[in-house]
C-alpha cells in the first residue's frame, strides 16, 4: 500500500534520521492534541499503539532505539491492521473510518524519514484537523484544532530553518503576525463565500450510541437520561419565556406496549433522505416565534412545544403533531417553529381513524391494574372522570417520586401501583396509560423533554438530558388528544421548578456527574460563570457553526445591493484578488520604501528618486557633493540648493555631533521641497525649449 | 519545443538580470512559486473545501480559509526574506581543473530579516544561512569546475523557502568576475628533455638536438627562414624550428617540450613542473606559444606562470555577453586545440 512504496522513495534508512529534532517535537504535539478531540470515539488499544509508535519514532531520533527494518515495519503494520479489522468486525461507520485514520498516521511514524514523510505527515494531520471538526463544533473544541494547527505551522517553519535563534518565540510570533494581517479577508471570505448546497448527500451517522432520548421506552430508561447534564437544545424565543409548567417539549409517541417495553407502534413512514439545513429561519423572531437549535442526536426527531407549527423548511410536519428532518441530524440543527393559538391547532378533534390502536395492551399480565380500571370505569360518568380519578389516586396517595426506584421485574404496572408506589415518570406514564388503555380510553406515551433553564440574561432556554420526560396523552370526545402528566400529580415541583428541586430531599440529582456545574445549583458564581460560558458557545453554535446557506442569505439581504449566490462568487473572487493587490501594494511599496527607518537615509533616498526623476541618474558609489555639482550642471537652478544639501549631509555624517539632529532635518527638508520645485520649472522651461532626449523617461 | 521555450526563458531571465558582482534582490528580480508540497496543499485545501460543502460544516470553510490566507501571507513572507538582499561577489577562488573554486559573496540584508538563504549552482549548493536585518554575513560557495581558463558560473541560484517550504523564491547572480582554473597538474612522463645539468647557458646547447627541431614563438632577430610559413598560413602565429635544441635548459619549461602531446595535456605537465619548481623555489621561465616569462622565482612568479597556462589561447569573457556562458568557452578551447594539435 502507499506506506511502503513511500518507504522505498524515502531512500534513507537505518538509524540516520534526516529530520531537526525539533521540528518532529512539534509534529508529535500536534499529533498528540489532535488526538484529544478523538478521545470518546477511538478505542484505546489504538490510542496506545499511536502513543508507542509515536515515541518510537522519538527514540529513534535521539539514537536510543532504532527504527523498525522493512520486516519488522512489515510486521507491525499488519499485526496492527489485523488487530483493527477484529474489532471492527465488518460495522463500517464514520467512528471506525476516523479510527483508521487514526492508526494510518500512527504507522506513518515509523515511516518519517526525510523532509517528504515530514510533509506527507502535516498533510495528513491537518486533515485530521478537519476530519475533527466534523465531530465537535464546540467552541474549546475549535481552538484545540486551531492550537494543534498552529503547532504544525510552527513546525514547517522549524523544518526549514533549524538553526535558527529562537525559534519557539519567533515561529509562533511571525505565525501570530501572518494571522493578524489576513485575518480580515478570512472573515470576509467566510461571510461572503457561497454556502453551496452539499454535493452529494452524506449523512454522518456515527455509530456511538449518544446520549438522549430512544424510540423505545422500558420503565426505567429515563431515569438512566436524568443522570446526564448533557444539553438536549437551547431554544430562543421571540417574547418572554414561556412559564415552567408549559414548557412541554413533545419529541415522540410511544403507542405500542410490548410486555413491558413501550414502543412505536407504527415504523417511522419512509421519506426521500435529503439535505437538511442546519440553520432554518431567518431574520428577526417574531411574537410567538420560536428557534430551537438543537445538537446532534442522529436521529430525525425535531422538538417542538405543544401547539406549535413549524415555520422554517427544514422540519416536516408528520403524524399526531409532531416534527420530523428529512435525516437524521448529525450536527447541531437550528429551526424555527411558532406557537399557534390553541383552536387552530384542534385539527384532530374527530375521532381518530383507528381508535383500536391506542386501546393496545398485552393479552395478559398486571391483573391488578386491569381491575383497578375497570372500578375507576364502573364509577365514573365519562372518560373525563375516569382521568381525574386516576390522578387524584396519585395525588392523595403515598407514591414517590424517585430517580431510584426499585427492580419491578415481574408485572410492573401492578407492583408499582400497589406495592412500590416509588417510581419516576417512566414509569408513571407507562402505568397511567395502561389502566386508561384498560379502561376503553385512548391514550399514548409522549416521550420529549419537560423544563429548560433559563440562560445568561434569560436570552434562551437551556434543555438538559435531564429534562427528558414521559407522560400521557388522552383522546376525549370533543376534545381531542389532552395531556395529562402523572408526575405533575405526584411530584408538582418537577413541572414546576425543575428536577433538581423534585429529588432534593433525596440527593440524588446528577449524584454520579460529580464534575456538572449543573449539580452544584446553590453556588451562585459556578452558576454564573456555566452561563456565561454557555452563552459564547450559543453565539458560537449561532453564528459561526450555524453561519450556512440562510444565514449568509439573510445577512445579505441586509447589506444593501440585495446578492444572490452567483454574486457572492463574484464578491469572493473580487476579496481574493483584493487580497493578492494588496499584498502585492505592500510589498512593492516596502521595498520602494528603500525600507528605512534612519531619517537620514530616507531623505537623501528621497533626494535621489527626485533626481531620478528629474533626468539625473545617480551613479553608484558617487558623493553627495558630486552629485549636487552635476545637478549644478544639468540645471543651474537648482545649483545651489543642491550643494546646500549635499553639505548638509556630509555634516550629518562627518561633522561633530554638538549639531542639533533634527534642525539640520528640518533644514534638509525644506531644501528639498525648494529643489524639487526649481527642478520641475527648470525641466518644465527645458522642455519647452528644446527636446532632452534625457526627459522622455520622466 | 520545450527546449526553445527553454532558452527563450533563458534569455529573458538574463536580460532582466544582468550581469553584475553586486545584486540587489526586489520584486523586479524575485520570481516566487510554490514547491511540490506547496501544490499538494493547494489540492489539499481543494479537498477540505469540498469536504466543508458536504458536510455544510462552517469551521472547515473557515480553517480552509485561514489556511489558504496563511498561504499567501507566506508567499509575501517569503518574498520579503530575499527582497532588499543585497548580494556582492567579493572574492573568486583560483584553483586547479577538477578541483571545487570557492566564490565568496558577502550578503547584507534590507530591513528584514533574510532567514534561510542558500545558494546554489549546478547541483551544488551552499546550506542555508540566515543574515538578520541590516547585518551582514559572508556566504562561500564551492563551484567544481572541470575545464582551465576562466570560469564564471553563468548563474548562481540565491533561494529561500523560509517559513512554511510550501513556496520558494528565488533569484540569480550573475557575476562579472570570473575565477581563473589553472590547468590539472599532471606528472610529466619523463624529466623533459634536461641534456645537461649545467647552468651554463652555452654548454647547455647540444648538437644531439639536431634530431628534432622543436618549435618555438617568433622573437626578434630570428632569421626569417626559419619561420614555419605553412603553420603561419594555418593558425596566423610565427613560430620558429629551433634546431638548437636550446629548451633542454632546465631554466626554461617549454610548452614545445612535448611533441606530440595534446595541448591540455602539456599545459598540465608544465603545471606539475612549474609547481614542482616553485616548491623547490629554483629559478624557471615559461616559454608558451605568443609569451615568454623569464626566469624568476617566488609565489608571484608561480602565480603569474599558473595564470598563463590557465589562459593560454582562452579569451575572457565579454561582460555583455547575452549567450549562456558555458557554450561560448568551450568552442574557443577546443577550435584552439585543434589548430594547435595539428
Amino acid at each position: 500500500m502507499a506506506l511502503s512504496g513511500l518507504a522505498a522513495t524515502s531512500g534513507i534508512h537505518g538509524n540516520a534520521p534526516a529530520l531537526p529534532t525539533r521540528a518532529l517535537l512539534w509534529l508529535i504535539a500536534s499529533f498528540a492534541v489532535l488526538l484529544v478531540p478523538q478521545w470518546d470515539r477511538l478505542p484505546i488499544w489504538l490510542v496506545v499503539t499511536c502513543v508507542v509508535l509515536a515515541g518510537w519514532r522519538y527514540m529513534a531520533q535521539s539514537g536510543r532505539v532504532r527504527l523498525p527494518g522493512k520486516w519488522l515495519k512489515t510486521g507491525i503494520m499488519l499485526v496492527v491492521i489485523t488487530v483493527y479489522v477484529g474489532t471492527v468486525q465488518g460495522r463500517f461507520t464514520v467512528d471506525t473510518a476516523a479510527s483508521f485514520f487514526v492508526l494510518a498516521v500512527g504507522l506513518k511514524w515509523l515511516e518519517t524519514r526525510s523532509r517528504r514523510d515530514f510533509y506527507v505527515l502535516f498533510f495528513i494531520l491537518v486533515y485530521l484537523a478537519t476530519v475533527n471538526f466534523l465531530f465537535h463544533q464546540q467552541i474549546y473544541w475549535a481552538v484545540l484544532n486551531l492550537f494543534a494547527v498552529g503547532l504544525l505551522l510552527v513546525g514547517l517553519q522549524v523544518l526549514n530553518a533549524p538553526d535558527l535563534p529562537d525559534t519557539m518565540a519567533s515561529g509562533w510570533r511571525r505565525l501570530g503576525m501572518m494571522l493578524l494581517k489576513t485575518l480580515p479577508i478570512v472573515i470576509l471570505l467566510f461571510v461572503f463565500f457561497p454556502r453551496m448546497a452539499p454535493l452529494w448527500s452524506v449523512p454522518m451517522v456515527s455509530g456511538q450510541a449518544r446520549t438522549g432520548i430512544s424510540d423505545t421506552m422500558r420503565p426505567g430508561d429515563i431515569s438512566n437520561l436524568a443522570q446526564s447534564s448533557e444539553r438536549a437544545f437551547r431554544a430562543t424565543f421571540g417574547e418572554e419565556l414561556p412559564a415552567y409548567r408549559d414548557r412541554y417539549w413533545r419529541g415522540l409517541i410511544l403507542d405500542y406496549l410490548d410486555g413491558e417495553t413501550w414502543r412505536q407502534g407504527r415504523e417511522e413512514p419512509f421519506r426521500r433522505p435529503g439535505r437538511v439545513a442546519v440553520d432554518g429561519g431567518a431574520g428577526e423572531l417574531e411574537r410567538g416565534q420560536y428557534d430551537v437549535l438543537l445538537e446532534p442526536t442522529d436521529q430525525t426527531w425535531a422538538f417542538a412545544l405543544e401547539n406549535s407549527v413549524a415555520v422554517s423548511d427544514n422540519v416536516l410536519s408528520a403524524d399526531d403533531s409532531l416534527f420530523r428532518f428529512r435525516r437524521p441530524a448529525d450536527s447541531s440543527v437550528r429551526y424555527r417553529m411558532k406557537l399557534a393559538a390553541a383552536e387552530v391547532t384542534r385539527t384532530d378533534t374527530a375521532e381518530p381513524d383507528n381508535v383500536r390502536r391506542y386501546l393496545q395492551l398485552p393479552s395478559e399480565g398486571n391483573p391488578r391494574a386491569r381491575d383497578l380500571a375497570e372500578d375507576l370505569r364502573a364509577t365514573a360518568a365519562s372518560d373525563r372522570e375516569v382521568v381525574n380519578a386516576l390522578m387524584s389516586k396519585f395525588r392523595e396517595q403515598e407514591y414517590f417520586y424517585t430517580l431510584r426506584p426499585p427492580a419491578m421485574p415481574n408485572d410492573g404496572v401492578d407492583t408499582l401501583l400497589f406495592d412500590e408506589k416509588r417510581g419516576f415518570c417512566a414509569h408513571y406514564a407507562g402505568a397511567a396509560t395502561f389502566v386508561f388503555r384498560a379502561a376503553g380510553i385512548p391514550s399514548r406515551v409522549v416521550v420529549g423533554y419537560q423544563g429548560g433553564d433559563p440562560g445568561a440574561d434569560d436570552e434562551y432556554l437551556i434543555v438538559r438530558q435531564y429534562d427528558a420526560h414521559a407522560w400521557v396523552e388522552v383522546w376525549l370526545q370533543g376534545q381531542g388528544w389532552v395531556r395529562v402528566d402523572p408526575t405533575a400529580a405526584i411530584a408538582p415541583d418537577r413541572i414546576e421548578l425543575g428536577l433538581r428541586d423534585a429529588v432534593a430531599d433525596e440527593g440524588s440529582f446528577l449524584e454520579n456527574e460529580w464534575a456538572s456545574p449543573q449539580r452544584y445549583g446553590d453556588i451562585a458564581v459556578l452558576q454564573w460563570a456555566s452561563l456565561q460560558v454557555d452563552r459564547i458557545n450559543y453565539q458560537w453554535q449561532r453564528w459561526v457553526v450555524g453561519y450556512q446557506g440562510q444565514s449568509q442569505m439573510d445577512l445579505m439581504s441586509r447589506l444593501p445591493g440585495g446578492m444572490g449566490l452567483k454574486e457572492l462568487g463574484y464578491a469572493t473572487a473580487g476579496i481574493v484578488g483584493l487580497a493578492l493587490l494588496i499584498a502585492g501594494l505592500v510589498s512593492a511599496w516596502q521595498v520602494r520604501g528603500s525600507g528605512s527607518r534612519d531619517p537620514m537615509v530616507r531623505l537623501i533616498s528621497q533626494w535621489h528618486r527626485l533626481c531620478e526623476r528629474s533626468g539625473i541618474p545617480v551613479r553608484q558609489g558617487e558623493t553627495p557633493v558630486q552629485l549636487a555639482q552635476r545637478i549644478g550642471a544639468a540645471r543651474p537652478a537648482a545649483s545651489n540648493t543642491a550643494r546646500s544639501f549635499a553639505r548638509l549631509v556630509n555634516k550629518h555624517y562627518y561633522g561633530s555631533e554638538s549639531v542639533a539632529q533634527s534642525d539640520s532635518r528640518n533644514a534638509m527638508r525644506r531644501l528639498l521641497s525648494t529643489m524639487r520645485r526649481q527642478l520641475q520649472r527648470d525641466s518644465g522651461q527645458a522642455n519647452t525649449a528644446r527636446k532632452t532626449p534625457a526627459r522622455s523617461e520622466g | 519545443m520545450f527546449q526553445a521555450l527553454r532558452v527563450r526563458w533563458q534569455r529573458w531571465v538574463n536580460r532582466r538580470i544582468p550581469r553584475t558582482d553586486k545584486q540587489v534582490f526586489s520584486q523586479r528580480n524575485i520570481f516566487i512559486l510554490p514547491t511540490g508540497a506547496g501544490v499538494v496543499f493547494g489540492v489539499l485545501l481543494l479537498i477540505m473545501l469540498i469536504t466543508g460543502i458536504n458536510y455544510q460544516n462552517s469551521l472547515i470553510y473557515l480553517l480552509t480559509f485561514l489556511l489558504g490566507a496563511i498561504m499567501v501571507a507566506a508567499m509575501h513572507q517569503t518574498h520579503r526574506n530575499l527582497a532588499g538582499l543585497e548580494l556582492t561577489l567579493v572574492k573568486t577562488g583560483e584553483g586547479f581543473a577538477g578541483d571545487s573554486l570557492p566564490f565568496h559573496f558577502r550578503a547584507v540584508s534590507g530591513k528584514h530579516d533574510a532567514v534561510a538563504i542558500s545558494l546554489c549552482s549546478d547541483g551544488h549548493t551552499l546550506d542555508q544561512q540566515h543574515v538578520p536585518a541590516r547585518q551582514a554575513a559572508d556566504m562561500t560557495i564551492a563551484l567544481a569546475c572541470h575545464q582551465r581558463g576562466y570560469f564564471r558560473p553563468d548563474r548562481i541560484r540565491v533561494e529561500t523557502r523560509f517559513p512554511f517550504g510550501l513556496l520558494k523564491a528565488w533569484s540569480w547572480v550573475r557575476p562579472v568576475s570570473c575565477a581563473i582554473v589553472y590547468p590539472r597538474p599532471v606528472p610529466a612522463p619523463e624529466a623533459p628533455s634536461t641534456v645537461t645539468d649545467g647552468d651554463d647557458q652555452s654548454s647547455a646547447r647540444s648538437v644531439e638536438g639536431n634530431d628534432h627541431a622543436d618549435m618555438r614563438p617568433w622573437r626578434e632577430g630570428d632569421p626569417s627562414q626559419r619561420v614555419l610559413w605553412k603553420r603561419y598560413a594555418r593558425s596566423g602565429q610565427m613560430v620558429i624550428a629551433d634546431w638548437e635544441g636550446e629548451q633542454g635548459s632546465p631554466h626554461w619549461l617549454d610548452f614545445h617540450a612535448f611533441p606530440g602531446v595534446d595541448m591540455d595535456l602539456r599545459l598540465s605537465y608544465l603545471t606539475a613542473q612549474v609547481l614542482e619548481r616553485g616548491r623547490s623555489g629554483a629559478p624557471f621561465g615559461l616559454n608558451l606559444p605568443g609569451q615568454m616569462i623569464e626566469p624568476d622565482t617566488g609565489p608571484a612568479h608561480v602565480a603569474r606562470c599558473l595564470k598563463s597556462l590557465a589562459v593560454l589561447g582562452i579569451e575572457k569573457p565579454r561582460d555583455d555577453s547575452s549567450a549562456p556562458f558555458g557554450t561560448r568557452q568551450t568552442g574557443t578551447t577546443q577550435e584552439f586545440a585543434v589548430g594547435e594539435s595539428g
